[in-house]
């Protein structure tokens, strides 16, 4: 069952805050989810293969070409802060 | 009613949702995180339709990811009709003949939802069919981009636009073009009329959909009941897919390489966190908490692996019955009007009305809304679907 200090360890975990309504609204999502997780434990998988796709495709590559799609300054350009050639975040070191 | 959230061309003829890129114009995906994000390349669906002439008039609204019922919980707020009904913005684009149809990406029923309430048409076609390349990702493994429209020939129309084989997505399918049908071969054709869907709708919605399966039959079409028992095992099944795929895929929005940045930090875990606490809804962040839960050692098995298994019975379940009927019919969703509600409550209204539309995402199968209720069809027979739909549309059911 989800407890307060786990679920305020997912939030942790998830770079996220909840407020104290959302927290219990959270909760109570969770407490509702186990009875329906609980009918599908229900049911008999033993010997059932896990499908991760519906269509059989496997290991699609491309050709080992080297391109460049995207110049740096074209992805820098959406970035909410930068300098002159990277994205810009507070200092990590002191 | 419909409105873009993005004009892009005043001659234009197609919606694109706002989940889907269109190069140089703000895609927030119905999100603040997004803000500001201008992609850098298009999404191949729209660069197939743009290279057969088709202009796009502008985005429409979708709420944050596409995970709500019908937009109700979009950044710009929702789309409502003139009593003040939920629907879905570019299923009203279409019905009011703005637009010649749209893209949308069907994650968890929204398009099909949204066309079954306005009266337009859309298709959810097979996993794989139609490129994924440039949508804003949730939920890989189930979801797919579709079309509205108000007719079925329009969605033929369109879909043969985008169809095919894309060496950029990595789940398409090898084949070139699809068998989308001729609109007719309609008499003999054998629908089953799914129990467990039908009987957990409303009384007018079981109306409905009972009035539909009694105009087919007046085609030639013989209509059955038939069972599928795991239909509710399918909805959590999804549901538990969705939310782990989208916690990963969701992770990516941290305020630091695109989209919305919080104001309000003074190091680099307080910018994560603010950002993404402010930048995501309650929904989004309920689906990534519940998501991350089952992704988590001790849930795993039971959650996510399970699903997976749950998954191929489905599949099975639903493969068993294309033996015998080349559609099921069912209702799109459970009422014929929704209204706007607290977002507190969202999580759990969408995963209650998941149960009508999670067995196409969760199985990949092909899935269309058209004259208000919807249809299944098996893998690679959007042929079915069409005719049927065009056939009823020509019998005055739309």
């Amino acid at each position: 069952m989800m407890t307060p200090e786990a679920l305020s360890a997912l939030e942790q975990l998830n770079e996220m805050r909840l407020t104290a309504d959302e927290a219990a609204e959270m909760l109570s999502i969770f407490r509702d989810m186990e009875a329906h997780e609980a009918a599908l434990r229900e049911i008999d998988t033993d010997n059932v293969e896990i499908m991760v796709h519906v269509m059989p495709l496997t290991n699609i590559l491309r050709d080992d070409v080297q391109e460049q799609p995207f110049t740096r300054e074209s992805l820098l350009e959406g970035a909410p802060e930068h300098t002159d050639d990277s994205w810009q975040v507070p200092r990590l070191v002191k | 009613m419909g409105q873009f959230v993005t004009e892009i061309n005043a001659n234009g003829v197609i919606a694109v949702d706002d989940t889907i890129q269109v190069k140089g114009y703000e895609t927030r995906a119905g999100s603040r995180i997004l803000e500001g994000f201008k992609p850098l390349f298009s999404a191949e669906t729209v660069e197939r339709l743009e290279g057969a002439g088709y202009a796009v008039a502008g985005k429409s609204a979708v709420g944050e990811f596409g995970l709500d019922l019908l937009g109700e919980f979009a950044h710009g707020g929702p789309c409502l009709d003139a009593s003040g009904a939920l629907r879905g913005a570019a299923a009203e684009l279409v019905a009011a003949g703005q637009v010649r149809g749209a893209l949308n990406v069907d994650l968890n029923g929204a398009p099909r939802r949204a066309a079954a309430l306005s009266g337009v048409d859309f298709l959810k076609p097979t996993y794989g069919t139609v490129s994924r390349y440039g949508v804003i990702p949730c939920a890989c493994s189930g979801e797919q981009v579709g079309v509205t429209a108000k007719t079925a020939g329009a969605v033929r129309e369109l879909l043969r636009v985008i169809a095919g084989h894309d060496p950029k997505d990595g789940t398409s399918l090898p084949a070139e073009t699809y068998d989308y049908g001729n609109g007719k071969d309609v008499p003999g054709m054998r629908v089953g009329l799914v129990r467990e869907l039908t009987d957990a709708a409303s009384d007018d919605m079981k109306a409905r959909v009972t009035a539909y399966a009694e105009r087919m039959r007046g085609l030639g079409v013989t209509v059955e009941e038939v069972s599928l028992p795991l239909a509710e095992a399918a909805r959590t099944a999804w549901n538990l897919l969705l939310c782990a795929e989208t916690c990963n895929n969701v992770s990516r929005y941290d305020g630091v390489k695109f989209g919305y940045r919080s104001p309000d930090y003074r190091n680099i875990d307080e910018l994560y966190v603010n950002s993404r606490t402010e930048g995501l809804n309650f929904l989004t962040k309920a689906v990534i908490l519940y998501g991350s839960d089952a992704l988590s050692k001790g849930r795993y098995v039971t959650c996510y692996d399970k699903a997976l298994r749950v998954r191929r019975l489905v599949w099975e379940q639903v493969k068993g019955l294309f033996k015998d009927f080349d559609a099921l019919l069912c209702p799109a969703c459970s009422r014929t009007e929704y209204r706007p509600y607290a977002i507190a409550d969202a999580f759990k209204t969408v995963f209650e009305e998941s149960l009508f539309t999670a067995i196409p995402n969760l199985t990949g199968v092909p899935a269309m809304a058209s004259g208000g209720v919807q249809c299944f069809a098996d893998t690679l027979r959007e042929s079915s679907l069409l005719n049927l739909a065009e056939a009823m549309e020509g019998s005055g059911a739309k």
